[in-house]
């Protein structure tokens, strides 16, 4: 057999061709693919830049004809948009908090002990995940309202607190496992307990763990509509899902305010996300890429 | 709104405390399980701090009789810390004990009481009776004889909701991989602006899911929405198309399914894509390079490399994937949930959640949800027997 020959002269320029061809055909279908993931994004700041008189129309431009902020200052005037934010805003940082503290001490337990049914205690979070959301709901919905929490920041607090703890968890524990165990024991030679030396050496390290763990629990509680449908049913308690679902029902009339409501909670959400999306997205696969 | 405000941190507050009982409750039995005066002094305890709590609630009778209970299990726990236990364990027990009785308070609890609300009988009509005495008749299987006999909503049958769940499941999942593995394939071949790309193939996963459907629902508007003003320019500008049938849509009227499942697609992908991608870039090119000097083709590469080396990272994503999909009440209940909307395009969850909380038939839901979980089981019993696709999770 012919070694294989290195490609010279009139081979080389038909191989960078093809080269060339090739990066190119991939650069298209990457821009393509881009912009149908980006175009809603686009559409929905179009529509909030309409002027009142124009929203209903059959215009693709992505800045309309007589672009104005009207629908910014409508949506911050006329509905009780920032209210949403607030309750959500409180609704969901208590949820957090709740859930990173649980999951922080749960997760290294699982991860530095080895006590009876600790492997199933670790199967049986995960799986809870394979409970569909809307079967617990209903339970939690009549706990709720016999416990008189019906339309409150509590009833929230209570329905979300634990809904992100299974994955919390394992993310914490896969994080911990990978702390080396020398730390603590020099730690425990110097004289901690062993709880110091989680306290004091393991939690601080673990800080990017922990703010991924509750980036995590906030992103799903910030989000979440189906159970504050149920929970909430005054408008002064809304979160900002069932406000924005409310105003994008009525009528097409509001359509714009949406538009503007929708991008000004986008942005902030966006940014976070992309900012921190290396490890949330390790954090997501973590059986994945552990494979 | 303050006030509100305040009350969460009470609550809060109140967390804290009970977190810290429960801690030194612990504590006191993991410590002194040895001592002579351990089981007389934990009963003493328990017996006046619960005559005392219930005291202030309930009347002399009952508080005793609560007491007396509390005691009597105090006495076997203490037992069972001081002859079984034996202070072993204390430290994992301490960590996870917060934690476990909030996921068995918010999570087992409510699945038990699931299956109480399915045998008896919770409706619109009862729901009052319940909430002041904590009483519902009991009927036996009644609902789960009506989950297949009857339609969970006004007309739409419990057959017809599984066959759209499956092709629901089954056409999402397999666009999210074809779509996510075609995306990763490009983005690894691709050297320069790797990282720009991937930040905007990420944007449907990373917007927030309410705002993503709501705004793609208005842009299959018949009228208005984008997808069917393209396709009316499409038609005017190439007028033999409308020959062939194609033409503006009643997405929303006529094809509510296969609207949901286009969004659906749509905010599924990046996931896909995010996972595939960082399974092929841990494929070692060495293999490659071996193939090509041999003469492998690509596609022969792609079946023989490609595919047998992700597919430890895609077999758990492709479970979480199902099982996601089927679960997804989110998409379907936000395109179709309004007042007036259609069960044209409802699953068996979104079903589910509707006849709860849009026609309060609470027992019979619990029933259906019943029936979901169990195939759902049964479902995960199989495909991880044949895939073994959980071995990887425990890394």
């Amino acid at each position: 057999m012919a070694e294989p020959r290195l490609p010279v002269g009139p081979a080389l320029a038909s191989l960078r061709r093809r080269q060339l061809v090739k990066a190119g055909l991939t650069h298209a279908a990457l821009i393509a693919a881009c912009l149908v993931c980006v175009y809603p994004l686009l559409r929905m700041i179009a529509v909030s830049l309409r002027p009142g008189d124009r929203l209903i129309s059959t215009d693709l431009a992505l800045i309309p004809a007589g672009a104005t902020l009207a629908s910014y200052a409508r949506v911050f005037a006329e509905t009780n948009f920032l209210l949403w934010l607030w309750n959500s805003l409180v609704i969901t940082a208590v949820t957090s908090l709740i859930g990173v503290s649980l999951a922080a001490t749960a997760g290294y337990a699982f991860s530095r002990f080895r006590f009876p049914g600790d492997r199933l205690g670790l199967t049986l979070l995960l799986g809870t995940q394979m409970i569909p959301a809307g079967m617990l709901l209903l339970p939690l919905f009549l706990m709720i309202m016999r416990l008189g929490l019906i339309n409150t920041y509590l009833g929230m607090v209570i329905a979300y607190s634990v809904s992100s703890l299974p994955f919390s968890i394992w993310i914490l524990k896969g994080y911990y496992d990978t702390i080396p165990r020398s730390l603590e024991e020099a730690a425990l030679v110097d004289g901690t307990t062993r709880f110091g030396a989680f306290y004091r050496i393991v939690l601080p390290l673990s800080t990017p763990a922990l703010s991924i763990a509750f980036l995590f629990n906030f992103t799903q509680a910030w989000n979440e509509y189906l159970v504050a449908r149920v929970v909430l049913c005054d408008a002064q308690k809304y979160t900002w899902t069932l406000g924005l679902f409310e105003l994008q029902g009525q009528f097409i009339t509001q359509w714009g305010m949406f538009a503007a409501g929708s991008f000004l909670v986008t942005v902030p959400v966006l940014l976070i996300f992309l900012h921190s999306s290396k490890w949330l997205i390790s954090g997501l696969t973590l059986g994945g890429v552990k494979g | 709104m303050i006030s509100a405000l305040l009350q969460v941190l009470e609550f809060v507050a109140l967390l804290a405390l009970a977190v810290a009982a429960l801690e030194s409750y612990l504590y006191f039995h993991f410590t002194y399980y040895d001592r002579k005066w351990f089981l007389p002094a934990s009963v003493a305890a328990v017996l006046v701090l619960t005559l005392a709590a219930a005291g202030l609630v309930l009347d002399a009778g009952r508080a005793v009789s609560w007491a007396a209970a509390a005691a009597l299990v105090e006495a076997v726990t203490a037992l069972v810390f001081s002859h079984l236990v034996r202070g072993r364990h204390s430290l994992p027990v301490m960590l996870l004990a917060p934690g476990f009785i909030g996921l068995a308070l918010l999570i087992a609890y409510p699945l038990v009481f699931e299956v109480y609300l399915a045998f008896h009988d919770l409706k619109l009509t009862t729901i009052m009776v319940w909430s002041r005495t904590g009483r519902i008749p009991f009927v036996g299987f009644k609902h789960f004889f009506k989950v297949f006999t009857s339609s969970p909503l006004s007309s739409v049958s419990f057959w017809q909701l599984l066959g759209r769940t499956v092709w629901w499941t089954l056409s999402n999942v397999f666009c999210h991989v074809a779509g996510g593995f075609a995306l990763a394939l490009l983005l690894n071949n691709c050297r320069r602006l790797r990282g720009v790309y991937r930040t905007f193939l990420i944007i449907p996963w990373a917007m927030p899911q309410v705002v993503a459907v709501l705004a793609l629902r208005g842009e299959f508007h018949s009228q208005y929405g984008f997808v069917n003003v393209m396709l009316e320019r499409l038609v005017q500008a190439l007028p033999f198309l409308a020959g062939w049938g194609v033409g503006p849509v009643e997405w929303l009227g006529r094809h509510a399914l296969l609207t949901c499942t286009l969004i659906n697609v749509w905010l599924g992908i990046p996931f896909m894509m995010v996972v595939i991608l960082g399974g092929l870039q841990s494929i070692s090119q060495h293999y490659y390079d071996a193939a090509a000097i041999d003469g492998a083709s690509a596609w022969q590469q792609f079946c023989h490399i490609t595919l047998p080396l992700i597919r430890p990272v895609l077999a758990p994503a492709v479970t979480l994937g199902t099982v996601w999909t089927f679960n997804n009440i989110n998409v379907i209940y936000l395109v179709t949930g309004q007042a007036g909307g259609s069960e044209d395009a409802d699953i068996l969850v979104s079903a589910l959640y509707k006849a709860a909380f849009t026609f309060y038939r609470y027992s019979y839901s619990a029933a259906l949800a019943i029936v979901i979980f169990l195939m759902l089981f049964a479902f995960a019993l199989v495909w991880l027997r044949f895939s073994k696709g959980s071995e990887s999770a425990y890394g």
